[in-house]
């Protein structure tokens, strides 16, 4: 599919020409500000949780990087995390322990019927797993921080030469450098409150 | 074996054919000795399109057969085993040919067609069987043996060795037919003159049929013991399931490893991780390996192994995964035709890493599943060339290869579904999907609650929906000509769970 053009998805576009949504915030805010009302400027900038997409934290509409278990949480090395509980998976999405062999509820191992432990499966980075599934080189270029469920969140795009993001139309630059732009995003979750 | 030479004696039958006969003429006497290149040629291309047209048929026929006539295997072994009795019967007998076809080839074809391309179609419309006259009641039988046998192999070592019958008549006889009284002449005289010769290989063709229909009684009997229908549990508390000869080993949850063979009840056998070859099983116990006859029991040999975890035999080799020091597993070959010693073919990994031999006469397959990469490897046992048949290093799961006549069947696991698959050993195509479910893992929305979800696509499965998953997994399985069984495994049910299940190839 061909890329659709940044300007028909608006707020995307607006996003690519310039920087990210807390810039758009601001500026927007001091316009209208110095037209008069800073309360006429909150009432019309839409609330911060209303303009999140997917998940907490993440402005706009590019889509989730492709993760085993659905939303894309990954830890400090981009290796993927159970979304709900943090428990780190494998790329089939079973819990997995620190050799990555596969495990239950209780963190026992699996075992086949024959008292065999279940095999391990790969576990990759899923920002560049999620490349090589559509022939691109990603990786994590920029992140940004917001404050989600008490804790700080770390929203992370995954970059790449691409004029076409996960959705299928134009990429956007999002938080990303020398000329790549944001093919899909995930984030990293930390012990920091807020 | 016994369906292709069975078919090499009806194809040979089909000397005796008007057509038979014309094509010796034609290629033989038509150009004179002075253009016997073009003759040597000639028979070449005629061959050639003989082998192309019997396996076009026959080929054709055991595919039709898979797609018509799925699953039951019992079944089809009996309705080939009758056909192939009934046709044995009739060409002993010698029995007039019905249902006939009264057509000959095109014979316009050897004028206005260069010599060599009309007798490539010659032999093409030969080989195919059924444009021209039949010539014995094995010709049709092999046919529904084909279609009945549902195997691409069957049917091609069948269409194979016909066309080879058809046209091996015509390559010996042709370039010895010059002008005058020649031994080409001679033997064409005596074909012409005593078709005692062709009731005589009627009756081998008989023979043939019979030795087939004897074949495939005893799989019949063997394959309708455990074959239930479709998705039914058939055997419970069963894993590890190794098939061949006509038989069925497994091994009870808990317990010792089980034979199915014959009509009989499944007896236990005296050791675990049993497997089977085309005529022998093994077993582990007591710090060995013990070969035996699956039907009488009778030890052939033993072979001394401590802490086997899986085993796999074949008529020369033993394959057997070893337990070692550390937690840690290695793939142990073992000849049974040579003193060569034990030799490691793959390992040491962690437990669990190396999957369960399969083999196939000296070729096994088995699976290297780590956390950087998932494969199938297939290791050619006399020279120890290994080749991957398949690998991934992201988002995949390889497990539980089982080889059989070239073909392998293998589950492939990914975030989103567990797919039983068969495929080609010598290529890497996907192959055919036998089965799928989805994943067994639990998966999320791919949102959190109360944003906006219109952009997840990156985080959905196409084939289930989010939440838990399948409540079966996919275990062991073991390949046969027919079918496929395979362990399935209940979630959160306990190892006991597990049942054997048949699934049509």
């Amino acid at each position: 599919m061909p890329p659709e053009p940044s300007e028909s998805h608006f707020a995307d576009g607006v996003l690519a020409k310039s920087s990210r949504r807390g810039f758009l915030e601001w500026a927007g805010a001091a316009l209208i500000g110095l037209a008069g009302s800073r309360e006429v400027a909150r009432l019309m900038l839409p609330d911060e949780a209303d303009a999140y997409t997917n998940f907490c934290g993440h402005t706009y509409t590019t889509g989730n990087c492709p993760h085993p278990t659905g939303l894309p949480r990954v830890d400090r090395n981009d290796y993927p995390l159970r979304a709900s509980d943090g428990q780190p998976v494998d790329d089939l999405g079973r819990p997995i322990n620190s050799q990555g062999d596969p495990i239950n509820s209780h963190g026992e191992v699996l075992r086949e019927p024959d008292g065999e432990p279940v095999p391990p499966a790969p576990r990759s980075k899923v920002c560049r797993a999620a490349g090589k599934d559509h022939h691109l080189k990603l990786e994590i270029e920029g992140s940004w921080y917001r404050c989600c469920g008490g804790r700080v969140r770390r929203l992370m795009d995954c970059c790449g030469f691409t004029s076409v993001r996960i959705n299928g139309d134009a990429a956007l630059t999002g938080y990303c450098y020398g000329g790549r732009n944001v093919f899909c995003v995930q984030y990293y979750e930390t012990n920091v409150p807020c | 074996m016994a369906g292709a030479l069975t078919a090499l004696a009806a194809g040979l039958t089909g000397a005796w054919s008007p057509c038979g006969f014309s094509m010796v003429d034609t290629i033989g006497t038509a150009l004179g000795d002075v253009r016997s290149p073009v003759r040597r040629i000639a028979c070449w291309t005629f061959a050639l399109g003989c082998l192309c047209g019997g396996a076009a048929t026959f080929l054709g026929l055991a595919e039709l057969g898979r797609l018509l006539i799925p699953g039951d295997a019992g079944t089809r072994e009996a309705v080939g085993a009758t056909i192939a009795l009934a046709a044995a019967v009739a060409d002993w007998r010698g029995l007039k040919i019905a249902p006939q076809i009264r057509r000959q080839v095109p014979e316009s074809w050897r004028w206005r067609m260069p010599l060599a391309l009309a007798c490539a179609l010659y032999g093409v419309l030969l080989g195919l069987g059924f444009t021209t006259f039949v010539l014995a009641f094995a010709t049709w039988a092999l046919a529904g043996v084909s279609f009945a046998s549902a195997s691409p192999l069957t049917g091609l070592s069948i269409g194979l060795a016909f066309g080879l019958g058809r046209a091996l008549p015509i390559l010996w006889i042709a370039p010895r037919l010059g002008d005058g009284e020649t031994e080409g002449a001679r033997l064409m005289d005596g074909m012409a003159r005593e078709p005692r010769l062709w009731l005589g290989l009627r009756r081998v063709d008989a023979l043939g049929l019979g030795l087939c229909a004897v074949l495939m009684s005893g799989a019949a009997a063997a394959g309708a013991a455990v074959l239930p229908s479709a998705s039914e549990p058939a055997l419970p508390s069963a894993t590890d399931p190794s098939a061949g000869g006509g038989a069925l080993v497994w091994q009870e949850v808990g317990g010792t490893g089980m034979l199915l063979a014959g009509s009989g009840p499944a007896r236990a056998l005296p050791g675990s991780d049993p497997a089977l070859g085309p005529s022998t099983v093994a077993w582990e116990g007591n710090g060995e390996i013990t070969i035996a006859s699956p039907v009488s029991l009778a030890v052939s040999a033993t072979l001394p192994a401590s802490g086997v975890t899986a085993l796999a035999v074949s008529e020369g080799w033993v394959v057997y995964r070893q337990l070692e020091a550390k937690g840690r597993e290695s793939l142990i070959a073992v000849s049974l035709l040579t003193a060569q010693p034990p030799r490691q073919i793959a390992g040491p990994l962690p437990a669990g890493d190396i999957g369960r031999p399969s083999l196939d006469g000296s070729a096994v397959v088995f699976t290297t599943d780590t956390t950087g990469e998932s494969a199938i490897e297939l290791v050619h046992l006399p020279s120890g060339h290994s080749r991957t048949l398949r690998a991934g290093n992201r988002g995949i799961l390889y497990e539980n290869p089982s080889l059989l006549d070239g073909e392998v069947a293998y589950e492939r696991v990914t975030r989103c579904a567990q797919e039983l698959r068969i495929a080609s050993a010598r290529e890497k195509t996907s192959g055919r999907l036998l089965l799928e479910l989805p994943s067994t893992v639990t998966r999320d929305t791919g949102y959190e609650e109360a944003y906006e979800h219109a952009y997840n696509m990156g985080s959905v499965c196409p084939n289930r929906a989010p939440g838990p998953g399948s409540k079966l997994s996919l275990g062991p399985l073991a390949l046969s000509g027919t079918t496929v069984y395979l362990t399935e495994v209940p979630r959160g049910e306990g190892p006991a769970a597990a049942r054997i299940v048949t699934v049509a190839r």
